[in-house]
């Protein structure tokens, strides 16, 4: 097995000089990614059939120095010596996003096991931890004084060890950020050679760190404590540079400056095979389902080197005993350096070897597959095992127990931190994408145009455009030297503020108005130790929320108005007309990890505050969209997909009117943009995108808003919801008539919309009543017939429910139909002496019954079919029935006309009611029982009778 | 084929089908704020900034026109798509791939109209153009073998290819069937001789209603 030399194969050409080149496998073993860092393309190989051209990936323009894919396998990044990480999707390798940029060439990339996250470090100060879903920066670890050129996330995923090119570990601490351990001078120190680059790795099972040692050979640290346990080794003449734990972390490969590649059976701590090549081996990757070791030596050539084990041993890859339920956690094997990462401890190898060392015949992947069913508990009983056949001292086993038991409870919280935001979001304007390199990005969306703005080297390029070309103004880019990251729009103009940059550039807020009769309106607010965080913008007025928690309102001519103190620091601000609405932080996170915010409207011109109160937000989410709906109601957008709208019901509410969870077709995003009563207003962003960009355009979609109800035994939430929103659509509508009636303005149209609804609202009742009585649901039937607004709907109802053959059901709606009747003369009878004229009570009476009958003719027709369509649909469904709701239909107790004459009489009714006096009083009095006033209310237009006849 | 856009031929000339091809509907991103139309055919609208809405292909063309909107061009007209459909042509020696009844007018109104709402405007032109190019190759290399059937079957053969071959293919039937059926010639030639000849003349006139 010695005597056999491997074939290597040119996947890089490189330049002559050693430079450092990464190789590794993706999750099922079908691709090997490789990198040279000598040059800028990425090359995705096909392992079986190697004589195919690669893939080739040229995003870069310079040498590619780092890659890792995601613990899944669907995300490659790679770090270049260009200053940028670049993130593709896997394996179609299509470039996604510059996820993040340095200053310094980029050396070692790591994607921690749920994928979520990516740290990226390199010749810069500090190592960035990158959240993947939106590019947000989660934390910046500073503390070593070389360039990194190594990361391994801990596979528990709550620590992070990093070294650096002089030597030097450091263990991180996720969830803080705290440096737990600092180890100077453990490991060789590379000099300025940058094909060199000091690795290092956790086991597996995340009990052990390997790094390299100063005596040609690999230490061991442990976990928890970062001390010394034990070294490999052996015959190798220089240091080492590169490791890789075999996936079950039994045996590592190191290669050495010598030119070597070693096996090594770590529990024996022997070497079990070499091999010799004639280059520097840079980058190993173990094949994660099989016995083979991908390598890659300075000079970018790379071949697999089968049959890596001798077949007398147990195969690397075989039983993988804790590793197995973190592979189904999303464990990274295959990144970068962390690729070797598999597992092994002391503790662990002795549980399997005690256990399940014999003729494991099932094949790998299969193997795999059952494993993923047993997830976590068989991690905890692994622990447990390796406690309880831990034959280390009784020191070493407290540790493990503490550390363990704690690991444990803490991995959730740590995990769903990692995640989302580990802590209190910061300020944003709703509408806002984050910048890109070189695109454009939008300061500020929403449904009447768009701010874009595009950086050059020392100004920045700000265009507004607006959706409606035909009547929005024209306005003219402008060149910002400012740097603009904060900005807001309406039809009157824009605003504008940046953050601060140091002593010289200080936050600015600037108004520009769109259309002014004066000259130079545009002005400039300079804020000297303060920063403004966010901008609003309303009718006649700017307000800015700046970083001493102070609200400063300007009006559009640049008076500085109001300066209010806030309590908290803000998180966003919308305004709309009048109002203006800022949400701030109250507090820090909770520990279940949610934030607690507060909003608060203000209503300028008049000074008030109508409302204040806690916003809510999905527990884990955060606020990624605030503003007003068309109709000025407030709304709110959380990173969760609910949509939240504000009302005044129950002394002020927020009603959760969508959810992204219910309507999303997989891999779809919807970044909000606004809505109105009925729909929401968003643009589709195809997963893993979560905002837009400029170009091409983008164009809106409508989703129809919905409450997010529980499934119910009636199987009709379509219905359930349609009521509902009617309901609310009919409060919010009767709120705004009782503010206008208070002004004494005119609520016809008001008045007519509330109609509309109401008459919407029976048909939809009616069609609940029909699945109700289907489904045998006859109490909630009756009292869905008390909430039927006009007595005709409870007539259909009656009628309904006689075809439907439930007679005690109609007996039911006969009572409330006689109860109705009765509240009603009785108001009528009230309210007649308040009449000023003196009329025949009984015509008149007669007449306005005929107009709701004739009025709600249309309603009645679809009631009608309603209940036929039921009538098919049920049981005892008959034409004969059919027959008889037609014959019964027209059984009005007041007119007494056969049907076909219903509408003949009605009209000469009408001609009498109408000679008799423009005013009737009774024109809509049997529209809503108990509005039958004597006050002179409006025509509606929905009644084609009383058109004609007010003519 | 020998006349492909020779109005002598041809039942319609190449306009009239594009005419008839304007009916097809088509989504548009509309820039400026509009009531809905009612008309005759429909109603279509409203039109909202921003906001994707279905209009018949004439009112996309005259709104576009006049910079009011932009036409998102069909499903069907994307690279991936059209390359696809190309590979199937020439695959497949017999069959047509499923593609919209007028998708020679509908990507010619838009190449004239709306190119710079096609992304790949050159790279779509040129596939459709080959597709164009191997279904009427198809259509007269399959038009060379049949023979002595008295009607032709063509799945998924678009408007403007139907309307190049159908005179040709009616006439040669006709004859097909004249030779057939030796009995029947002097009836088909003497019944039918003054209608041929009428139709061969000005074939145009009676069909267009």
């Amino acid at each position: 097995m010695k005597i056999k030399s491997l074939k290597l194969r040119e996947a890089h050409k490189g330049s002559a000089n050693a430079s450092f080149c990464s190789i590794l496998w993706d999750l099922n073993a079908h691709h090997l990614v490789t990198a040279s860092s000598s040059e800028p393309s990425i090359s995705i190989h096909d392992p079986l059939l190697p004589s195919n051209p690669p893939r080739v990936l040229r995003h870069h323009r310079d040498g590619v120095t780092a890659l890792a894919l995601s613990p899944n396998s669907t995300c490659l990044s790679s770090g270049s010596i260009d200053h940028s990480v670049k993130l593709y999707k896997f394996p179609g390798g299509e470039f996604e996003t510059n996820i993040t940029r340095f200053t310094l060439p980029i050396r070692a990339l790591a994607f921690n096991k749920s994928g979520s996250m990516l740290a990226a470090a390199g010749d810069d100060e500090g190592i960035k931890l990158i959240n993947t879903i939106d590019g947000s920066i989660a934390r910046v670890l500073k503390g070593h004084r070389g360039p990194v050129t190594g990361l391994a996330f801990d596979p528990n995923g709550e620590y992070l060890a990093s070294i650096d090119s002089i030597g030097t570990v450091i263990y991180w601490e996720l969830q803080s950020g705290r440096t737990l351990y600092t180890l100077k001078g453990v490991a060789p120190d590379t000099g300025s050679d940058t094909s060199i680059l000091n690795v290092l790795s956790w086991s597996p099972d995340g009990e052990t760190l390997a790094v390299p040692g100063l005596k040609n050979d690999i230490v061991m640290y442990d976990r928890d404590t970062a001390e010394k346990l034990f070294t490999l080794r052996g015959d190798h003449t220089q240091p080492i540079c590169f490791m890789s734990w075999s996936p079950n972390g039994k045996y590592m490969a190191t290669s050495s400056l010598d030119k070597q590649i070693l096996i090594w059976d770590v529990n024996r701590k022997q070497d079990i095979d070499r091999q010799k090549f004639d280059n520097r081996i840079c980058c190993m990757a173990w094949k994660p389902i099989g016995n083979a070791l991908a390598v890659i030596d300075v000079m970018g050539k790379y071949g697999v080197w089968e049959s890596v084990v001798p077949s007398s041993m147990k195969s690397p890859t075989e039983d993988i005993p804790s590793s197995r339920s973190k592979n189904s956690n999303g464990l990274l094997f295959f990144d970068e350096e962390d690729e070797e990462d598999q597992e092994l401890s002391m503790s662990g190898s002795l549980s399997d070897l005690g256990e399940d060392s014999h003729g494991e015949s099932e094949p790998p992947s299969r193997k795999r597959l059952r494993k993923q069913s047993v997830i976590d508990d068989d991690q905890h009983e692994d622990v447990y095992n390796e406690l309880n056949l831990c034959t280390k001292t009784e020191y070493r086993k407290k540790v493990h127990r503490i550390n363990k038991e704690s690991s444990d409870k803490e991995r959730d919280g740590s995990r769903s931190m990692m995640t989302f935001r580990p802590k209190m979001q910061e300020a944003f304007q709703p509408g806002s994408t984050p910048p890109q390199p070189g695109k454009r990005n939008f300061l500020c969306y929403n449904m009447l145009g768009s701010i874009t703005t595009i950086k050059h080297d020392e100004y920045s390029h700000i265009e507004i455009d607006f959706h409606d070309t035909s009547t929005g103004p024209r306005v003219p880019p402008m060149t910002d030297y400012y740097g603009f990251t904060m900005a807001s729009l309406n039809e009157n103009g824009s605003v504008f503020a940046n953050p601060c940059k140091g002593e010289k550039n200080m936050s600015t807020l600037m108004y520009r108005p769109f259309s002014s009769w004066a000259n130079n309106s545009e002005w400039y607010m300079r804020f000297e130790g303060e920063e403004v965080k966010a901008v609003a913008l309303g009718g006649t007025w700017v307000a800015a929320v700046t970083s001493l928690n102070f609200l400063r309102i300007y009006t559009d001519g640049g008076l500085q108005k109001h300066i209010l103190s806030l309590n908290g620091p803000v998180v966003t601000a919308a305004g709309f007309k009048d109002e203006l609405a800022i949400v701030t932080h109250i507090s820090d996170c909770l520990p279940s990890n949610e934030q607690m915010l507060e909003f608060r409207i203000f209503n300028i011109s008049k000074g008030t505050q109508p409302f204040k109160g806690h916003l809510p937000l999905t527990p884990g989410s955060y606020l990624t969209w605030f503003g007003f709906t068309e109709e000025g109601q407030l709304s709110s957008y959380d990173s969760k997909g609910v949509l939240r709208v504000f009302t005044s019901q129950y002394g002020g509410n927020w009603l959760p009117l969508f959810s992204a969870s219910k309507e999303r077709k997989s891999g779809e995003n919807y970044w909000v943009v606004g809505l109105n009563a009925s729909k929401l207003f968003c643009i589709v962003c195809k997963n893993p995108d979560s905002f837009p960009q400029v170009l091409p355009k983008p164009v809106l979609t409508l989703l129809n808003l919905s409450f997010p109800l529980a499934s119910s035994d009636l199987g009709e939430e379509a219905l359930e919801n349609e009521f509902m929103l009617n309901n609310l659509h009919l409060s919010q509508i009767q709120k705004r008539i009782e503010v206008m009636a208070d002004e004494g303005l005119d609520t016809t149209p008001l008045d007519d919309e509330a109609f509309d609804i109401e008459a919407a609202q029976d048909r939809c009742i009616f069609r609940l009543i029909a699945s109700c009585c289907n489904g045998d649901k006859l109490v909630r039937a009756t009292e869905l017939v008390k909430l039927l607004s006009v007595e005709k709907s409870v007539r259909g109802a009656i009628q309904l429910a006689t075809a439907l053959k439930l007679p005690i059901l109609a007996e039911r709606f006969n009572n409330i139909l006689e109860e109705r009747l009765q509240s009603k003369t009785e108001v009528l009878k009230t309210s007649l002496p308040r009449s000023k004229h003196d009329r025949n009570v009984k015509a008149d009476v007669a007449a306005s019954m005929a107009l709701t009958a004739t009025e709600r003719n249309g309603d009645q027709t679809a009631c009608l079919e309603d209940s036929r369509e039921v009538n098919d649909a049920g049981k005892n469904a008959g034409p004969s029935q059919v027959k008889n709701l037609q014959t019964q239909r027209p059984s009005n107790p007041f007119l007494k006309l056969p049907n076909n004459q219903e509408e003949k009489k009605v009209e000469e009714v009408m001609s009498e009611s109408q000679s008799q006096g423009p005013s009737n009083p009774f024109f809509k009095s049997s529209n809503k029982v108990g509005e039958a006033t004597g006050i002179q209310q409006s025509h509606r237009p929905s009644n084609p009778f009383l058109k004609s006849t007010a003519k | 084929m020998a006349g492909q856009s020779d109005p002598h031929i041809s039942l319609f000339s190449a306009e009239e089908v594009e005419f008839m091809a304007e009916d097809e509907l088509i989504e548009i991103v509309p820039n400026m704020r509009m009531d809905p139309l009612n008309f005759i055919c429909g109603d279509f609208g409203p039109f909202l900034p921003q906001i994707a809405t279905q209009v018949p292909m004439w009112l996309a063309v005259a709104l576009k026109k006049r910079g009011k909107c932009a036409i998102r061009p069909p499903l069907w007209m994307s690279v991936e798509n059209l390359t696809k459909v190309l590979e199937g042509e020439r695959d497949s020696q017999g069959a047509f791939q499923a593609l919209p009844f007028h998708y020679v007018e509908i990507s010619r109104l838009l190449f004239d109209h709306a190119r710079d709402d096609i992304p790949d405007m050159y790279m779509v032109r040129s596939l459709i153009e080959d597709i164009r190019d191997v279904r009427v190759h198809k259509v007269e290399t399959s038009l060379e073998k049949f023979s002595g059937t008295s009607a032709v079957k063509i799945p998924n053969l678009s408007a403007m290819e139907v309307n190049i071959i159908r005179p040709f293919v009616g006439r040669a039937l006709q004859a097909f069937y004249k030779h057939d059926n030796p009995e029947k010639i002097p009836d088909v030639d003497r019944a039918s001789s003054g209608q041929t000849r009428v139709a061969n003349n000005e074939p145009r006139r009676p069909l267009r209603r």
